[in-house]
């Protein structure tokens, strides 16, 4: 962790948009790509000093609404997580359900130093030190803590990353789920699970990797209650047998 | 034989039929047969139509007559019986004889409801309408006592009110044969108007009061929400629907038919400005207003619906009383309207409780994913009670507020409005505690309700949409109504009313409703991502890990805000003027009984001659 | 032919009204931003939005009444743009009236409620819940206030009021025959726009928005699409009871955003009330406001 180049971010390289010569193929794709540029919901999770630095940059001074950013309360409604310090083992389960509540395309941003590698709480035995190695990050803005126009700064490489098609680590966690989930079984014990259905989304979504499923996730099943959707269901059973029972 | 004598035999025949074969799997399929005839017979007919049956009472003839205004009663009975008959006739009915109660009673109570009623509606003269009062009442006091111990407390508590208010109608009868010489209806519409104010006051104070107690009218209300909410599930849904209704009836009756309403609004309080007739439309409005909100802090689903019961029934009485074409038409429309989806909202919640036990809001949730019948059921009808476009229950609801603004009445209108709220938020309540939020563990495994409760259920909400796209369908039956009971008869179409100071086309407004949420459907499914649908415990709790056992369904105080403000208004005055009426009762008749038993003589000795004396000082 | 016609205007309204609000929620971010010196979103910030919204790839729904809430939401306000009255098209206005429309812009709240429920959330339940008890509040003062102009008026037809403000001027609009009405419908409005201070149901930091705590992708852009149906909805009734309706497409607009403008100028200065003081606030003054006002017109 002493080089940047260890700063672990999944970037993976920008592709050429499919569509081949056709312009008017990737229009609609490219105005999607646009309007999630242009309209980020932050869920900023505020577990450190850094969250200071955020209202200064949504208020007068720097106002971030002007780029299309505004603050949401809950994970359903938010586009952005926002990791603003130091992440603690108990509060790292939160993110991970708020991130795992998210819809998709999400981003990840990890403020201040402390969530690239545990910053001032490296020693600390009950910091996790390397966000990214629980949920794919999408950016970091590191610092202790960075100021409001670095927050902006990164806001904006992110918006540019989007706009261009790079930030798409979102596909990483289906993608990768297994690698994501070891580490967090690492930390939390082999019974660690969430409400969510992670698997079954990458399974809807058509989102599943190589590394999707793996000695972890088999670990996650057989301790897992499943907790499948109440499908709604008209069960109409022939009246004698309702009757008797 | 007529078809009203055909009608009448054969409703005179299915209680004893109730009371011998009621324990048979198909008596109800056979009961609902013979309504269904009932039913097509009394629709086909051509009215009025005297039954050839006659008594002799004292001298005087007692006959049975059906005009149009008794057939849109009668109809309705009819068709709430048969939605009862068959509710109870499949595993509702089994689980109840398992519990315990007879089958044969409770079929029975309701045939001999349906029979008294009928006698009711088509009473020619005053004596076969007191006959047909009294078996009502006591009909209504058998199907009420039916559901248990609660359920003959409750019933219980009505005797008394029933029994004053045969009494008050009873003595409304001897003034009316001591002043007028007739008892017959027909001959009753000449003479009673010509009597003097003062006769007339009196008339209107004892009938009033005897045919408000039926109907649940302020002050006389409070039997009839236990009364109505404890007794056995189709038994409710038939009380709640109709059966207050005979009151409603009655009083219709008396105000517009025999008294006319311009002699009810000469008898003034304050000379032009309060009369009798403001009296009862503010007594309607008041019934309109304080048993919804007391339906909404019920957390019983049974009480609350009862409650509701009582609050709609002012919007009919409002709406007679206002006496214009498009008022009582709003009026009488709202009693076929609220029965429809009245019977079905209760029965909807006896299928829940049929299936979790209990009606209990705060035990409740989540059941539309397992009972979705009975949620759509309770869906429609929520919105027809609450009086929302696009079931029946706004249609009749508008009229009432139409009439009542052209009328120049903003204070009673704003009543009716604020009735219509309060029902919103009390039926969200409803809704809202018994099929959504948190599905509870233990009911996981629940089943929708079989096929014949979930029947009667769907046919009598499909009913109030049909009626509420195209209310012409049931207008019909109100004009003639209206025609039969002297009042001017509302101009309809199929979609509701035209007028130049604005029109209803509730097919338009259907139909765009519908195309709205069409395209509301093509946006939502069309337009966006594909979802994927999520556990129940996948949310939102501020990083809360939820789990099934810990209980997180927002339901009990669930208008905490409102409470807040309103909750000081709630004052249990008329618990406690009922309370004072039978506290002074009781020491009336504890009097009456020391003097009649001479417990202490030298007391009454001593009374006597001290009245005694003070008589002869005076003189 | 003339069926054709009304099918015209009955696509064509609720797509102007959708438009004429988002721009209308567009103007009131940016007051927002103004009075906070803020600059404020770019014009076409609420379109961004809910394209984005419907564009998420992944959506969580609680269930099918989740997704009917937010259709009825969307669908149910859809139906009632119809019976507004517009320049130079009445839809079905003549069919249903004023109080109609009232009653029929409830049920998207329905819709939303029924949804809201579904997600089996508390905070969404405690939202819903507040949020009929501001409706219940704002209701009161509102019919009121459609009893004076009707009573004024003669009619209960929406398109009759308008024409009967349009034929006299402006001596002849609502505010100046009805002025204590008028102002008790602008109060009215406001609370019925459920901004500060009257945003008990939304609530963020209290309850996390309330009825949207569980919505995100179309769910909350639908409900976004909502948003813009309301604030076009309840100033198109305010421009056509008090303000003479539109004489043409300019003047309508000019007025429509004039009446968004002044509680929107004045919600982001306040803080939140409790709900009891909504209650309070809203059945003392609007309501003595209009029952004085109903009174003068009734004289």
């Amino acid at each position: 962790m002493s080089t940047l180049q260890s700063i672990p971010v999944v970037a993976p390289p920008a592709e050429e948009p499919s569509g081949g010569g056709n312009l008017l193929a990737n229009v609609f794709d490219e105005l999607l790509a646009f309007c999630r540029s242009r309209s980020l919901f932050m869920l900023h999770y505020c577990t450190g000093c850094g969250a200071i630095e955020l209202p200064p940059a949504m208020t007068s001074r720097f106002d971030m609404e002007r780029l299309g950013i505004q603050p949401m309360v809950t994970p359903r409604q938010a586009d952005i997580l926002l990791v603003t310090g130091y992440v603690s083992t108990k509060t790292l389960k939160r993110i991970i359900l708020t991130y795992e509540q998210m819809n998709s395309p999400k981003y990840v941003i990890g403020i201040c130093s402390c969530t690239v590698n545990g910053g001032m709480y490296w020693q600390s035995y009950a910091t996790a030190k390397k966000l990214s190695d629980y949920m794919p990050v999408d950016m970091y803005i590191a610092g202790c803590m960075p100021r409001p126009e670095a927050v902006i700064s990164g806001l904006r490489e992110l918006m540019e990353n989007i706009r261009a098609g790079r930030s798409d680590n979102w596909r990483d966690y289906y993608q990768r789920y297994d690698h994501y989930l070891g580490n967090q079984q690492r930390l939390f014990g082999e019974h660690w699970q969430t409400p969510t259905d992670v698997i079954g989304e990458a399974r809807h979504y058509g989102q599943f990797g190589p590394e999707t499923l793996g000695e972890h996730t088999a670990l996650l099943e057989r301790h897992q209650t499943p907790l499948l959707p109440f499908e709604m269901r008209l069960g109409l059973g022939d009246v004698s047998k309702g009757g008797k029972s | 034989m007529n078809a009203l004598d055909i009608l009448l035999a054969l409703s005179a025949l299915m209680p004893p039929a109730a009371l011998l074969f009621g324990r048979w799997r198909g008596y109800a399929w056979l009961a609902g047969m013979v309504l269904t005839g009932q039913i097509i017979l009394l629709a086909g007919c051509d009215l009025p139509l005297a039954a050839g049956m006659n008594l002799e009472i004292f001298g005087r003839s007692v006959g049975w007559r059906l005009d149009a205004f008794g057939r849109f009663f009668a109809l309705i009975t009819l068709g709430v019986a048969l939605a009862s008959t068959v509710y109870m006739g499949g595993e509702w009915g089994e689980r109840h004889a398992a519990g315990g109660h007879s089958p044969r009673w409770l079929h029975g109570a309701l045939a001999g409801n349906v029979l008294a009623m009928l006698l009711l509606l088509s009473s020619q003269d005053l004596i076969a309408f007191f006959i047909g009062w009294e078996l009502t009442s006591w009909a209504g006091f058998l199907l009420m006592a039916q559901g248990g111990e609660k359920a003959l407390r409750a019933a219980l508590r009505y005797v008394p009110y029933a029994m004053s208010g045969a009494m008050a109608v009873l003595g409304g009868l001897a003034l009316t044969l001591a002043w007028t010489g007739t008892l017959d209806l027909a001959a009753l519409t000449g003479i009673m108007p010509t009597l003097d104010n003062t006769k007339l006051a009196l008339l209107l104070a004892l009938f009033g009061m005897g045919f408000s107690i039926k109907m649940g009218l302020l002050p006389f209300h409070l039997w009839q929400a236990p009364a109505y909410a404890e007794a056995a599930g189709a038994g409710t849904a038939f009380l709640g629907a109709i059966s207050a209704r005979m009151g409603l009836f009655a009083l219709a009756l008396l105000l517009v038919k025999l008294m006319t309403l311009t002699r009810v609004a000469d008898l003034a309080f304050i000379e032009g400005l309060f009369t009798a007739r403001d009296l009862l439309a503010w007594v309607a409005a008041l019934t309109i207003v304080l048993p919804t909100f007391t339906a909404l802090k019920q957390n019983d689903a049974r009480y609350l619906l009862a409650w509701h019961g009582i609050g709609q029934g002012g919007y009919m009485l409002l709406g007679i009383v206002i006496g214009d074409a498009t008022g009582s038409a709003g009026g009488l429309l709202h009693v076929f309207n609220y029965a429809t989806y009245q019977a079905a909202l209760v029965l909807a919640v006896f299928a829940v409780m049929h299936r979790t036990g209990t009606a209990d809001l705060n035990s409740l949730g989540g059941l539309v994913t397992r009972m979705p019948l009975t949620f759509l059921v309770m869906l429609l009808g929520i919105i027809g009670l609450a009086g929302l476009p696009p079931m029946n229950g706004f249609v009749s609801k508008w009229l009432v507020y139409r009439s009542l603004m052209l009328d120049g009445r903003p204070l009673l209108f704003l009543m009716t409005v604020i009735g219509t709220l309060g029902t919103i938020l009390s039926v969200y309540k409803l809704i809202h505690n018994t099929f959504l939020g948190q599905l509870r563990a233990e009911h996981e495994q629940i089943r929708e309700a079989p096929w014949s409760m979930t029947l009667p259920m769907l046919a009598l909400v499909i009913l109030a949409f049909v009626t509420g796209a195209a209310p012409g369908l049931a207008l019909s039956w109100v004009a003639e109504a209206q025609a039969a009971l002297g009042l001017p008869v509302l101009a309809y179409t199929l979609g509701g009313i035209e007028s130049p100071r604005g029109n209803l086309d509730m097919l338009w407004i259907v139909g765009v409703l519908f195309a709205g949420f069409g395209i509301g459907a093509l946006l939502f499914y069309g337009a966006g991502g594909r979802s994927k649908r999520v556990h129940q415990l996948d949310n939102y709790a501020g990083g809360h890990f939820l789990s099934a056992d810990v209980r997180y369904h927002y339901s009990d105080h669930f208008y905490a805000g409102l409470m807040h403000r309103i909750g000081p208004f709630y004052r249990s005055s008329f618990t406690r003027l009922e309370s004072a009426v039978a506290a002074a009762t009781d020491l009336a008749a504890s009097l009456m009984q020391v003097w009649y038993r001479q417990t202490v003589p030298a007391l009454t000795l001593l009374v006597a001659a001290v009245l005694g004396l003070s008589w002869m000082i005076w003189k | 032919m003339k069926m054709m016609e009304l099918l015209l205007e009955l696509t064509v309204m609720p797509l102007l009204a959708f438009t004429v609000g988002l721009f209308m929620v567009l103007m009131m971010r940016k007051i927002a931003a103004k009075i906070q010196r803020r600059v404020g979103p770019p014009l076409l910030q609420p379109l961004y939005d809910i394209v984005k919204l419907y564009a998420k790839e992944t959506q969580s729904s609680h269930g099918l009444l989740h997704d009917i809430g937010i259709v009825m939401a969307v669908g149910g306000y859809i139906a009632a743009e119809t019976m507004l009255p517009v320049p130079g098209m009445n839809g079905i206005a003549d069919k249903a009236g004023m109080l109609t429309l009232a009653y029929v812009t409830m049920i998207p709240s329905l819709g939303l409620a029924l949804g809201v429920g579904q997600c089996a959330n508390p905070n969404g339940s405690i939202g819903i819940a507040r949020a009929l008890t501001a409706m219940l509040a704002y209701d009161v003062p509102f019919v009121v206030i459609i009893f004076g102009a009707s009573w004024l008026y003669g009619s209960n037809n929406l398109v009759e009021v308008i024409a009967a403000q349009q034929a006299g001027g402006i001596a002849s609009w609502g505010v100046t025959q009805m002025p204590l009405l008028a102002i008790a419908g602008l109060f009215t409005l406001y609370a019925m726009l459920g901004k500060q201070p009257f945003e008990i149901y939304v609530a963020p930091a209290e309850i996390a928005t309330g009825p949207m705590v569980e919505m995100g992708g179309k769910h909350l852009g639908g409900l976004f699409v909502m948003q813009c149906f309301q604030l076009f909805t309840a100033s198109a009734i305010y421009v056509s009871l008090f303000l003479g309706g539109g004489e043409n497409w300019l003047f309508f607009i000019a007025k429509l955003f004039a009446v968004v403008a002044i509680p929107m100028s004045m919600a982001f200065v306040f803080p939140r009330y409790r709900t009891e003081d909504v209650l309070a606030v809203v059945w003392r003054w609007p309501m003595l406001l209009g029952l004085i006002g109903v009174w003068l017109v009734m004289r």
